[in-house]
Parts: C-alpha cells; sequence; structure tokens
C-alpha cells in the first residue's frame, strides 16, 4: 500500500472495534485509517505513515431493523455489501459515489463521497449515529440509532469529508428509504453546449423533479433519471421538454449509468469540483473550457478535468473549489480545500482538539495547506 | 448589573435597546418551558450583527453569560438565563434579504417568523419546508439553533437539511461566514454542526435557507380507530410498505377533545381512541394510487372511518387542529408539560402502554398527539401548576418515560433539544467519554463557555431550584404562546400580565 509515494512501515487490520481501539492505544506514530482505497488519491499530500489501520475487516452488519428503515455497519462495509443487504426488502441507500459499489461506507463518509445522485442529497443527510475511536484509543458516539435525533451535538457532520483527521470511524447508523418503485433515465445528445444549456436551463424551471441530472462534457450529452412512483416516473417523462430523448429502462439502465461512473475516471487525471448555482452552471464551463466535465446541474456542481495550477487558481479567484483529484506536487502547491479563513481557522481549531499531535493522517486535511 | 455595563450596552446599542426593567425582565424570565425560571439581568435587543458582535464583546470584556433568544418558544428552556447575564433578543433583526427564485434559496436574518419565508415566496411557487407546529411564531434562528422538525420532515428532513449557509458571531464576537449557497460541505461540515447546537456554539446572525418547489398535488387524510394499537399498526405498515408520507401525525382521544373544544377545532372525530392525519403529496399522476394504498392499509388495521379531505380549505383545518394541539390543551387542563422522545417506529404500541400505566401510576393524565411517521413522541403531562403534589409528580413522570423510550433504543429528543430540561438526562443515553468530546467540540466554538452556559451537560443541580416561584405561571406561558400562534404577538417590549 503506497499513499502519495508513501509506504506505511506497517499495516494493521483490526477485526473489532475492540481491536481497533488497541491498536490506536499502543500507537505512538503518524496513523492512516484505509477503506477500500479506492479514493485515498483525495485530500492534501500525506506527511507520515507509521501505521495503516486498514479497515475492510470490520465488515459486519451489527444490525438491520427492516420495518424502521435503519441500519448500523462497521466502517469497513462496502456499499456493495450494504445495498445487497437491503434488497430483500427493497430498501437501499441512495448513493452511488464515483468510486464505486467496493468503497467502504466508513470512507464514503470520511470522504464525503458523492455521484449522480448527489441530486438526492449526500451521506450526511443518512447518518443518524457514529461510533468513532480518537487517536488515543478511546471509543465515543454521536447521535442513535433512531431517525431523528437532537439529543446533543451532532458531531457526525464534521467527522463526514473530515478524511480521517479528527477520528477513526468505526460503525455508522444509516436511516434507509424504499427503493425507487421504479426508475427510467432520459439522454440525449445535444448540439453544442448552448443547446444543453438551454435544454437543462428548461428543466430546472420545469415541475420535473430527478432524482439525477447530469451533463457530461465535451459530448454535450444531458443524462435525468428519475425515481418514483411508475404513474409519476411517466408523467415526467411524458413531459420532458422537447428534444430527441432516448428512454433507458430496466436492466440496461443501471449498466448505462455504470459505465458514465467509469467515464468519470476517464476525464483527467487533475479533477475539480467547482461550486456554483444551478444558474452558473453553464457560465463555469463557458468561462473556464474545462477539457471534460460533469456537472451535478441541480446542484451548482461542475466536476471538470483542468490542467494547470494557474487554471485552478483562476477558477478559485470566483468560485470555491476543491480539488478532487491531482498530483501530488499539485495538491501540494494549491491545497485541496483552500477554505476562507474563517473556515480554516475553525477547522485548524478543530483538528487540534481532536488530535493535539497532528498524528492523524498528518497533512491530509486543513493541516496540510493554508487558508484562501 | 453593574451601572458602567448597562452604560456601554447602551451607547452600543441605543438606550431604548437596552433594558434592565425589572417588571420587563419577566417577559424574559423563562421560554415556552414555563417550569424552568430564571430572569436575566439585562436584555439587548440588536438591529443588525454588528450591534450583537458588539454586546458579545461587552459580554466578554466583563465576563457576564450571555445568550441568544429569537421568539422563546422553545421548550427545552434554551433560552432560559439559567446563570443570569445578558439575553440578546433577535427579533428586530426580522428581514427577509434576498430571494433567489431561480437558484432556490433565500437569505434571512435570524428573527424572521419561521412562516413569513413561505409566505414571502409563495407567489413563486415556492416555500421553506421545515414546518414545526409553532411555525407562526418560533423564529428562523431558534429554528437553526434547535434543528427544528415538524410534521413534514418526515419526507422532507429537519432544518439541518434544508440550512445552506450562515453568518455568525461566535463567543469572541468575532464575525464568521461558513457555508455556501450549494450546501456543499468543504472538508467539516460546520454549519451542519453549528445547527443543532442550541445556542451554545455561536449566535447565528443570517441564514441561507433552501426553497423547495411546491408539490404538484397534494392529499390528506384523517383515519380514526377505535385502538390506538391499530393505529400503531397502521403505521408500521405505511412505513415498511415503502410508501413515503409528507406526513404520519397521531393524535390521542385527549387531544382530539382538547382541540375540538378549542378555537382550532377541526372536525376530529369525538369517539375515536385515536387518529391519525395521513398527507401525501408529490406528482398528480401515482398520487391518487399512494392514497388508495394508505386507504386500504389503514382499513386492513380496523380504521372505523377514513375521511380524505376535499379541498384546500378542509385540509387547512384538519392541519390547524394538528398545529393548534399544544395550546389546545389549555381547554382541558391548567398546564401542560410537553416531552419530546423518540423511539423505533416498530416500538409504539409498547411505548405508549407504558405511557400510559405510568400516566395512571401517578394519577395524572396525558394526552399523546405526535409526529409518528418518525417515532417521535410528544408525551403532555397534563396537571395544575397551583397544586404542589402534582407540580413534584411531573419530573419524576418525565424522568420515568424518558427512561422506557431510551430502554427501548430511543433518544431523548426528536426537535426540542436538551437544554437545561432534559441536561441530566444526557448521562442515560452518553457515556462520559461521549460527553467529553461534546465538551471538547464546544471549547473549540466557545472556548469561555459565556455563550449560553449551563445547557445540554449535566449539572446535577436541578433546573428549577434556581428559578424563583411565584412569577409568571405556566398558564400564562400557554396563553402568551398561543396568543404568538394566532399572530398577535406580544411586542418584545410589552409586559404581560402576572397572576
Ligand atoms: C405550541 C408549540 C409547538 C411547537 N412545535 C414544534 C414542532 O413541531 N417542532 C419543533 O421542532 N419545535 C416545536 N416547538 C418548539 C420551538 O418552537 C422550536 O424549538 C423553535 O425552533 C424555537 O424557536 P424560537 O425562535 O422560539 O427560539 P427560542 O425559544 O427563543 O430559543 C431556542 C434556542 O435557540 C437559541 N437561539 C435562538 N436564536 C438563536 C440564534 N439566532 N442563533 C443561535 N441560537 C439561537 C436560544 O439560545 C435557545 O437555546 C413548539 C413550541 C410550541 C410552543
Amino acid at each position: 500500500m503506497t499513499i502519495d509515494g508513501i509506504t506505511p512501515a506497517k499495516i494493521l487490520r483490526p477485526e473489532s472495534i475492540d481491536e481497533l481501539s488497541q491498536a490506536l492505544r499502543a500507537e505512538t506514530g503518524a496513523i492512516v485509517p484505509v477503506g477500500a482505497a479506492t479514493q485515498t488519491f483525495f485530500g492534501n499530500p500525506l506527511r507520515r505513515a507509521d501505521c495503516a489501520l486498514d479497515l475492510t475487516r470490520l465488515s459486519r452488519i451489527t444490525e438491520y431493523n427492516p420495518a424502521d428503515l435503519t441500519i448500523h455497519v462497521e466502517a469497513g462495509v462496502t456499499l456493495e455489501q450494504l445495498q445487497h443487504a437491503l434488497l430483500e426488502n427493497k430498501q437501499f441507500l441512495p448513493l452511488d459515489p464515483w468510486n464505486g459499489p467496493r468503497a467502504t461506507i466508513g470512507g464514503i463518509a470520511a470522504a464525503n463521497a458523492q455521484g449522480p445522485f448527489r441530486a438526492t442529497g449526500t451521506i450526511r443527510d443518512w447518518i443518524i449515529g457514529m461510533k468513532v475511536v480518537h487517536v488515543d484509543g478511546r471509543i465515543s458516539k454521536t447521535g442513535g440509532r433512531v431517525v431523528k435525533n437532537v439529543t446533543g451535538y451532532d458531531l457526525a457532520k464534521l467527522y463526514t469529508g473530515s478524511l480521517g483527521t479528527l477520528v477513526v470511524i468505526a460503525e455508522i447508523s444509516l436511516k434507509l428509504r424504499a427503493r425507487f418503485a421504479r426508475t427510467a433515465t432520459a439522454r440525449v445528445r445535444c448540439e453544442n453546449a448552448a443547446a444543453a444549456a438551454g435544454l437543462l436551463s428548461a428543466i430546472r424551471s420545469s415541475p420535473l423533479n430527478p432524482v439525477s441530472c447530469e451533463w457530461v462534457g465535451p459530448e454535450n450529452a444531458v443524462w435525468i433519471r428519475f425515481g418514483e412512483h411508475p404513474s409519476a416516473v411517466d408523467w415526467q417523462l411524458r413531459n420532458l421538454p422537447a428534444a430527441d430523448w432516448q428512454i433507458i429502462e430496466g436492466a440496461g439502465e443501471s449498466a448505462e449509468w455504470e459505465k458514465l461512473r467509469q467515464h468519470y475516471h476517464e476525464l483527467g487525471s487533475v479533477m475539480l469540483r467547482v461550486i456554483g448555482l444551478p444558474g452558473t452552471v453553464s457560465e463555469i464551463v463557458s468561462e473556464y473550457k474545462p477539457k471534460a466535465w460533469i456537472a451535478h446541474v441541480l446542484n451548482g456542481i461542475v466536476l471538470m478535468a483542468v490542467s494547470t495550477s494557474d487554471e485552478i487558481r483562476a477558477i478559485r479567484s470566483r468560485y470555491r473549489v476543491v480539488v478532487e483529484k491531482a498530483p501530488v506536487e499539485m495538491r501540494r502547491e494549491v491545497g485541496t480545500f483552500a477554505p476562507a479563513p474563517a473556515e480554516y481557522d475553525l477547522m485548524k481549531k478543530m483538528k487540534e482538539a481532536f488530535d493535539p499531535e497532528g498524528r492523524l493522517n498528518p497533512g491530509r486535511h486543513v493541516d496540510g495547506e493554508s487558508s484562501k | 448589573m453593574r451601572r458602567e455595563i448597562i452604560d456601554r450596552l447602551e451607547r452600543a446599542l441605543g438606550a431604548a435597546a437596552v433594558t434592565t426593567d425589572d417588571t420587563e425582565l419577566l417577559v424574559y424570565e423563562c421560554d415556552a418551558l414555563a417550569i424552568f425560571k430564571n430572569k436575566p439581568d439585562a436584555v439587548v435587543f440588536p438591529a443588525n450583527t454588528q450591534q450583537v458582535a458588539e454586546a458579545v464583546r461587552i459580554a466578554n470584556e466583563y465576563r457576564i453569560p450571555f445568550l441568544p433568544r429569537g421568539s422563546g418558544t422553545g421548550l427545552s428552556g434554551g433560552a432560559m438565563a439559567i446563570d443570569g447575564g445578558i439575553i440578546i433578543e433577535l427579533q428586530r433583526m426580522n428581514r427577509i434579504l434576498s430571494v433567489d427564485v431561480e437558484n432556490r434559496f433565500a437569505v434571512v436574518q435570524p428573527g424572521v417568523v419561521n412562516i413569513h419565508i413561505s409566505q414571502a415566496v409563495a407567489p413563486h411557487g415556492l416555500y421553506y419546508a421545515p414546518d414545526p407546529s409553532s411555525q407562526s411564531a418560533c423564529s428562523i434562528g431558534g429554528n437553526v439553533a434547535e434543528n427544528a422538525g415538524g410534521p413534514h420532515c418526515l419526507k422532507y428532513g429537519m432544518t439541518t437539511n434544508h440550512i445552506l449557509a450562515i453568518e455568525a458571531v461566535l463567543s469572541t464576537g468575532e464575525v464568521v461566514r461558513l457555508g455556501n449557497t450549494a450546501g456543499e460541505a468543504c472538508g467539516m461540515d460546520l454549519v451542519g454542526a453549528i445547527v443543532g447546537s442550541e445556542g451554545t456554539f455561536a449566535i447565528v446572525t443570517e441564514i441561507t435557507v433552501r426553497l423547495l418547489p411546491k408539490a404538484q398535488a397534494v392529499k390528506t387524510l384523517l383515519a380514526a380507530y377505535k385502538s390506538f394499537e391499530e393505529c400503531s399498526q397502521t403505521v408500521s405498515d405505511i412505513v415498511a410498505g415503502g410508501i413515503v408520507p409528507a406526513a404520519l401525525e397521531f393524535m390521542d382521544d385527549k387531544t382530539i377533545v382538547a382541540v375540538e373544544a378549542s378555537v382550532y377545532r377541526a372536525g376530529y372525530p369525538l369517539d375515536a381512541r385515536a387518529v391519525l392525519l395521513i398527507e401525501v403529496d408529490g406528482f398528480s399522476d401515482g398520487l391518487n394510487e399512494t392514497a388508495a394504498e394508505i386507504i386500504e392499509i389503514c382499513r386492513r388495521n380496523n380504521a372505523y372511518d377514513v375521511r380524505v379531505a376535499k379541498d384546500e380549505e378542509e385540509r387547512a383545518r384538519l392541519w390547524m387542529g394538528r398545529k393548534g394541539s399544544f395550546g389546545a390543551m389549555g381547554r382541558i387542563s391548567p398546564d401542560m408539560m410537553v416531552m419530546d422522545a423518540v423511539i423505533p417506529r416498530t416500538r409504539l404500541p409498547e411505548v405508549l402502554a407504558e405511557i400510559n400505566r405510568i400516566s395512571e401510576q401517578y394519577q395524572l393524565p396525558v394526552a399523546n398527539v405526535f409526529h409518528a411517521g418518525d417515532g417521535n413522541l410528544h408525551p403532555l403531562i397534563l396537571f395544575d401548576s397551583r397544586r404542589q403534589d402534582q407540580v413534584d409528580k411531573i419530573l419524576t413522570m418525565g424522568e420515568e418515560i424518558m427512561r422506557f423510550c431510551v430502554g427501548v433504543g430511543g433518544a431523548l429528543s426528536g426537535e426540542h433539544g436538551v437544554g437545561c430540561e432534559k441536561a441530566d438526562f444526557m448521562e442515560m443515553v452518553f457515556t462520559e467519554s461521549d460527553l467529553q468530546t461534546m465538551a471538547n467540540v464546544k471549547r473549540v466554538f466557545n472556548p469561555s463557555g459565556l455563550l449560553n452556559p449551563s445547557k445540554i451537560f449535566p449539572t446535577h443541580r436541578g433546573c428549577t431550584e434556581i428559578g424563583r416561584p411565584g412569577t409568571t405561571s405556566t398558564e400564562e406561558i400557554g396563553k402568551r404562546v398561543e396568543k404568538m400562534l394566532l399572530g398577535q404577538k406580544p411586542r418584545a417590549h410589552s409586559v404581560l400580565p402576572v397572576r
């Protein structure tokens, strides 16, 4: 295992949360928690790695209550494993991160990984509780096991997206939803960016309520997915704005989205998440002319392939940008998150409060960059 | 409070925006949970963020506790000045600053009343989804602080799912902006951490809220039952059947009687043991089928009457009864204590039975009106605050109910927060390590601890002991809240009659 060119001196594979806690208690060096290693390129460059904690053996579904629509899983449970367990009760977790079904739930939470279902929310919206292990081996929990809860601070919000730099996530409680009674995808290839932008604008101002709405460039394909009551899906298909839509349903539908997921990984070696508004997506694309992109149109987020640090800086002068993927040198140069000063300050203090010696994933989060 | 401090506050905010008058302070001795009271030493009414920050800096300089307050409709004592000090009242900051129709968000000040947002954006076919029953009175700042819920949170999520960005004054007086209009957390989700922190992390001074397009169609149903069990089973069957109603509310016979005797009269059947108020929304196509499925589930569980609201007027009336149900309790009892607990939905029957048992044991009636779809209970303990024997019982009763809910895998609060009411119960659900972690995070936001002290964490000194008895009665608070809900909001400075 090598992350950002660093190979940890040793790898531990705890098989229970207690073992994980003991391992952390015993270690004194830099600790790198790892799930399925599908996204180890994300974050600021790692500085040190004395001990990697491979969490894939924390793979138990500890409790599943179908009638309550809740499930409690260890951090190493994969998305695939989870969805599979939910299948027989016609339930699922509406997450389809680009890093794929092999990603672990803990990893998806730590990286706040997302995919086309972004329009329906992110993992933060489904987490109802977490058990975590602190750098000194101490175990604590936040939230609970019920679907609605305001007892105490919602620390899961801080752990989500913290890239394993505050605590090691050991167990996650999630609420679930019923599988969409029916899904269908409408796809069309537009003549040019202006045509795509026009079509997307028509969709945004229509009553349609897609669960995914992606603009894929430079080929200017628009992908829309509906998921709900069959009659409501039908109505939406009938009321699409005029275009030469190809309707994809049935067994082939998921396969097409899987192709798009693979396509994401081929967009380029430098990928940015540019955060704008639904109404500025086309402006972002036309102004920065990325080589390739996938935009979550309803959220105003453009994932784009660029080439140079200067481009990143230029976009950052106007938009919030997270570097999703880039060579180590470039990440070191521009920083992954570039938080505003106030956010940076609070995150830095948070890091110090949880991990005063900076031993959890050193350098990965705000401790690896300066503010904007 | 020392004259020097008052002078400083008056200079910073203007003399009219500071009060230390004993009678005026009475209004601020508690929130809507009237059994816990303590008067602040001063109340200030800032007009903008700078004045909030200025008041916070002055409080820091003199090391005086301070806390924000919205409309004071909180039900866990969150806006109560338990250690005295300065209350920073935000009702003057009540402007909707901008609405972005295309991108579906609004930027508002914290004192804006929840329902005013939906009213303001209605012409654009949009609304703000979280709808606490107190929505005609509570402030959006208070909603953010409590992560408020409401009937429609079953489908649309709590406040935390609708807050995109905030401006806040930290406990040091520093002003920060967090989050972005896309609601995309970059790194740690600081906005998400502040939502629900009950005014102990920061004073929120500007809020960017998500707006949703109104559903194409809505169907509202009322199903009446002769038993709690059949009613609860219907809830389980709907949830397990994969239907996501917009709302799924439970009201028992005591609630029905109170509502029907009040101005919130909704035409609920007086012979029912319990009713379910069920709403589904979405595209017109498919909605009739979903409603039919629900009616079928109700009938299978022996609902003896299922009514579908035939028009918007009937729908509004059915909801009026539900939203006014807390206020309506005044018709059947001088006082009530609103509880808030969450249980796994499948445990409803046994929990309701146990609440009934506890009610009989203590000889105090308990009414049940709650968000059944997510298992969020609101047992209302009915009592008379003039009878000390009853007052003595309610806290023990409340604790017993809480313990039972926690015992079946539940939580202490689904939407009203911990405040001072449940601070001592926190150890029922959290270990020392859990609480230590929360305290560490609180120290990052609120290092001096002066911002809203003695809340959330166990103090073991008992909230009531420090309250001075014989001030505002709970009945009076009930009336005050009812007045606010009916839209005759008492002005911040008006002095309410004291019994
Ligand atoms: C009849 C009735 C029905 C209710 N129904 C519901 C319901 O369905 N769902 C629900 O969730 N709640 C409900 N509540 C409870 C209450 O209305 C909510 O908790 C509401 O969010 C409180 O808002 P407020 O403006 O009154 O806050 P307050 O009571 O003034 O304050 C509540 C807390 O928020 C803090 N606070 C206030 N403003 C700010 C700010 N700007 N920044 C930071 N902290 C701040 C205070 O310090 C305090 O801790 C109900 C209450 C009543 C009386």
